[in-house]
């Protein structure tokens, strides 16, 4: 019972610290405003047949990425400079444990993402709001905000040892929208990206929208996100472990 | 003053960098814009928008504005959190020849930058640049990183009162994505758009560059050239006025050296 | 059984310097120190700032691990046991950071109280206890980057009490406090002892390691160079009385000639506004004032005094 209340409690504490985090708002508003704008003209100039719901729901999801890594990253960064990683890691629960509470809620703040670029698309671009299956859509955002979430442990747990992670994770936004296939889709891109396309969970969460969306079968992709997010899980767990021994062996817990 | 000028850039440069070893400055530096390139490549592919060479031109050059904007806020920014900004604006150094410095390893960052993402475009998508523009291109580029420079400026005397001055940088960041012609032609956007985009620096000097790739030679795009430089030159000049306000208004109030 | 063990307890760093051609460099912060703590004791490590005191600290609340050597607390061991370990002590590091700014001091304390499994039940009681234990009763709602530095560091020392752990670690607890908070947190500290916990403190403050340690161990260079009760400690030095000499503008060479005059022990300066003064300490039975007075011929010399040697004294021979 004690870890649910350790989650929720911390789930709410980073929420409450990331939603004041004029950054964080920049990165999970702001940024998948202007793309999801950007892509919008795009697709009415060159001329791109199909409805632009799924423009949408494509830049909310690569909003719901940025919140995911930057937020998962720049979190063991942040608190190793605020010194409070050290208190977390000297706590008794397991450091995966400690830590999943903090990566879900800065995967949940992706939300604002999804929301944002639904409602700019429909104010500004005229993107109409037509779900085939709205609730299953709200179910597929869930559990893809999950997915986020565990992956971005899976981060964290590596950062807890890489001081200088951060610079190397910072590249990945644009090519896991890319692998993920939230715009262009996977088949447009060379060959070996495929299969990097299945073990990423925004592949899997964007198709269960669009099902969710307009009218296609959505269990079977949500059924692989969650699979994943079972193994990111174990990934994390593992890593963790690792991680933390690492970090208490070379002392990059502190600054110093 | 042109000691001043080059020693307190390079001495600056090395401060701010000196924790970012090179393989963290490789991805970071480097690998964004390469990303960010192929990124909008394939979209436009897929959307049957312009070329392969539209975007390689749009995101090569945009990548000097990352330099430009962001190196000159976060010099303030990090100055102002290191705790340098007091002493650095109390040095009786001509501060004019000391700002331009920070430009110096900045423009020529940026270049480095720039041909990093034109060699992707060469090898991993479908463009090719003709050898006799290349010296043309270099110019634009410069001219064109210059002015992004003038904006930083700007955006850093901000900083002297705002808090969270990267923040701004940012958010500059993207909206020149959307409206300098970067990705989004310039005659897609509604009008107003079109307006603020050609207000900023990046818009004409990307243009300009955007020719000179097709085979113009520099007199066709002087015009081009000279109105990026003006605009740069208004912003580092708005820029220096509101350095020598605040920080006199700073002085006053001792505001300058809290964060 | 000691409380908390030391045994041979070495800690390497390597880091590396240089951005294109990195050199590697090694610091043996530790160098295999050994010492224990008995139940109910109040132990300090006394050590100048670099002596390796931190670095202990770390290793035996588990966030560093030893490079070779055993440490253990309450039997357990901080390598294998690591869990047990830090289900049962608290620590306080203190310092500007280390708390949540942007959250009030009583959601701080919560979410730390359920990270260490305080039942929800106890919870409200015990902060209400801890936070009227540290004088912030009436504060905790206030968000934490409000706090001054001294509210800061109470609020740290609730933190770490809050599942009432057998042992406490503190890590240089009144540093960057007023005299009044630092003075009133140390009341606190004893307090603490008396109540049956074991305590485990470092500083740098010879006055408070005397105030309030039952034994000390004087760290120097990452070795333990003496260790004892305060008053043990000062026998140590009590052969020779120290001589205080007032001086004006003595020259450093002058006092390395000073320090290797025969019967000197060591000679340390204290400025103190406009002038320096020598504290002269002597081997035992020998009269060095006369001959440390010839050597400072030349130099103006003011008054020349004696007193007892105190812990600083001891701390100072042992550490130079």
């Amino acid at each position: 019972m004690n870890a649910l209340r350790v989650f929720w409690l911390s789930w709410v504490l980073n929420l409450r610290l990331l939603s004041q985090s004029l950054f964080f708002v920049l990165i999970s508003v702001f940024q998948p405003v202007i793309f999801a704008s950007i892509a919008f003209y795009m697709w009415r100039a060159g001329g791109r047949e199909g409805t632009l719901l799924y423009v949408s729901i494509g830049a909310g999801l690569m909003g719901m990425w940025s919140a995911t890594l930057f937020g998962s990253g720049g979190l063991i960064v942040w608190q190793r400079w605020q010194r409070t990683l050290e208190l977390l890691v000297a706590a008794p629960p397991r450091f995966v444990v400690t830590m999943l509470p903090f990566t879900v809620a800065t995967a949940s703040l992706g939300l604002y993402s999804m929301v944002a670029t639904l409602a700019w698309g429909r104010l500004l671009f005229d993107v109409p709001l037509h779900f085939e299956h709205p609730l299953m859509f709200a179910v597929a955002v869930a559990v893809t905000v999950l997915g986020l979430g565990v992956l971005g442990l899976v981060f964290a747990s590596t950062f807890v040892f890489y001081r200088h992670a951060n610079a190397f994770s910072n590249v990945l936004e644009y090519p896991v929208w890319l692998a993920s296939g939230v715009l262009v889709p996977v088949s447009l891109l060379p060959a070996f990206v495929e299969p990097l396309s299945w073990v990423l969970a925004p592949t899997w969460g964007v198709r269960a929208m669009r099902d969710a969306a307009f009218g296609g079968d959505p269990l079977p992709e949500l059924a692989a996100c969650v699979a994943l997010t079972l193994v990111y899980f174990g990934l994390a767990w593992v890593g963790a472990a690792n991680f933390e021994r690492l970090a208490r062996k070379h002392a990059t817990l502190s600054l110093t | 003053m042109a000691r001043v000028f080059v020693v307190g850039g390079v001495i600056s440069y090395r401060a701010l960098f000196n924790w970012v070893r090179p393989l963290s400055y490789a991805t970071s530096m480097l690998g964004i814009p390469v990303t960010q390139l192929l990124f909008f490549a394939y979209l436009g592919r897929f959307t049957g928008l312009r070329d392969d060479e539209f975007y390689v031109v749009g995101n090569a050059v945009q990548a000097t504005a990352m330099g430009g904007v962001f190196a000159m806020t976060m010099t303030v920014g990090n100055e102002r959190q290191f705790g340098t900004l007091g002493p650095l604006l109390a040095s009786p150094a001509n501060r004019a020849a000391l700002f331009l410095g920070r430009s110096l390893p900045v423009v020529l960052n940026a270049l480095f930058v720039a041909a990093v993402v034109f060699m992707a475009g060469l090898l991993l998508l479908d463009f090719s640049l003709p050898a006799g523009q290349i010296p043309a291109l270099l110019l634009v580029v410069v001219v064109t990183a210059s002015a992004t420079t003038g904006l930083g400026l700007l955006l850093g005397a901000i900083g002297l009162r705002a808090r969270e001055v990267i923040f701004a940088g940012n958010l500059v960041y993207f909206v020149m994505l959307l409206v300098c012609g970067v990705n989004v032609p310039l005659d897609v956007l509604p009008q107003w758009l079109e307006w603020v985009g050609r207000s900023l620096p990046l818009t004409h000097g990307l243009e300009a560059a955007r020719r000179v790739v097709d085979g113009a030679s520099l007199t066709d795009v002087g015009g081009l050239l000279w109105t990026e430089a003006a605009i740069g030159a208004a912003y580092a000049a708005a820029g220096f006025v509101l350095f020598r306000l605040l920080e006199l208004e700073g002085r006053r109030h001792a505001v300058l050296d809290t964060y | 059984m000691a409380v908390v063990e030391a045994i041979e307890l070495r800690r390497l760093y390597r880091t590396a310097t240089g951005t294109l051609r990195r050199r590697k460099l090694e610091v043996e912060a530790v160098r295999g120190i050994d010492f224990a703590v008995e139940r109910g004791e109040l132990f300090g490590l006394l050590g100048p700032n670099g002596a390796g005191k931190t670095t202990t600290i770390k290793i035996l609340v588990t966030l560093l691990l030893p490079t070779s050597g055993t440490a253990r607390v309450l039997g357990f061991d901080v390598v294998r046991d690591t869990r047990e370990v830090r289900r049962r002590v608290g620590f306080v590091f203190g310092g500007e950071r280390g708390l949540y700014d942007r959250l009030s001091g009583l959601d701080n304390l919560r979410y730390f109280a359920e990270l260490y499994g305080v039942p929800p039940r106890e919870q409200r009681r015990r902060i209400a206890e801890l936070l009227e234990l540290v004088g912030l009763a009436g504060r905790e709602r206030e968000r934490v980057e409000g706090y001054s530095r001294g509210m800061r560091q109470r609020l740290h020392v609730a933190r770490g009490l809050l599942h009432d752990p057998e042992v406490l670690f503190l890590d240089e607890p009144t540093l960057g406090l007023d005299p009044v908070g630092a003075r009133e947190l140390r009341r606190t500290i004893a307090g603490l002892t008396a109540a049956g916990k074991t305590i485990l403190l470092t500083t740098h403050y010879m006055f408070e390691a005397d105030a309030l340690c039952d034994r000390i161990a004087v760290l120097s260079h990452g070795e333990i160079v003496a260790e004892g009760t305060p008053s043990e400690l000062k026998a140590r030095v009590a052969e020779g009385r120290v001589v205080e000499i007032e001086v004006f503008g003595v020259a450093e060479e002058r006092l390395d000639a000073l320090r290797r005059l025969e019967g000197v022990k060591s000679v340390a300066v204290e400025e103190r506004e406009q002038a320096q003064v020598l504290l002269v300490q002597a081997e035992m039975g020998v009269e060095v004032t006369p001959l440390v007075l010839a050597h400072l011929d030349g130099a103006s010399v003011g008054r020349v005094s004696y007193r007892e040697p105190t812990l600083e004294d001891a701390y100072v021979a042992l550490v130079s």
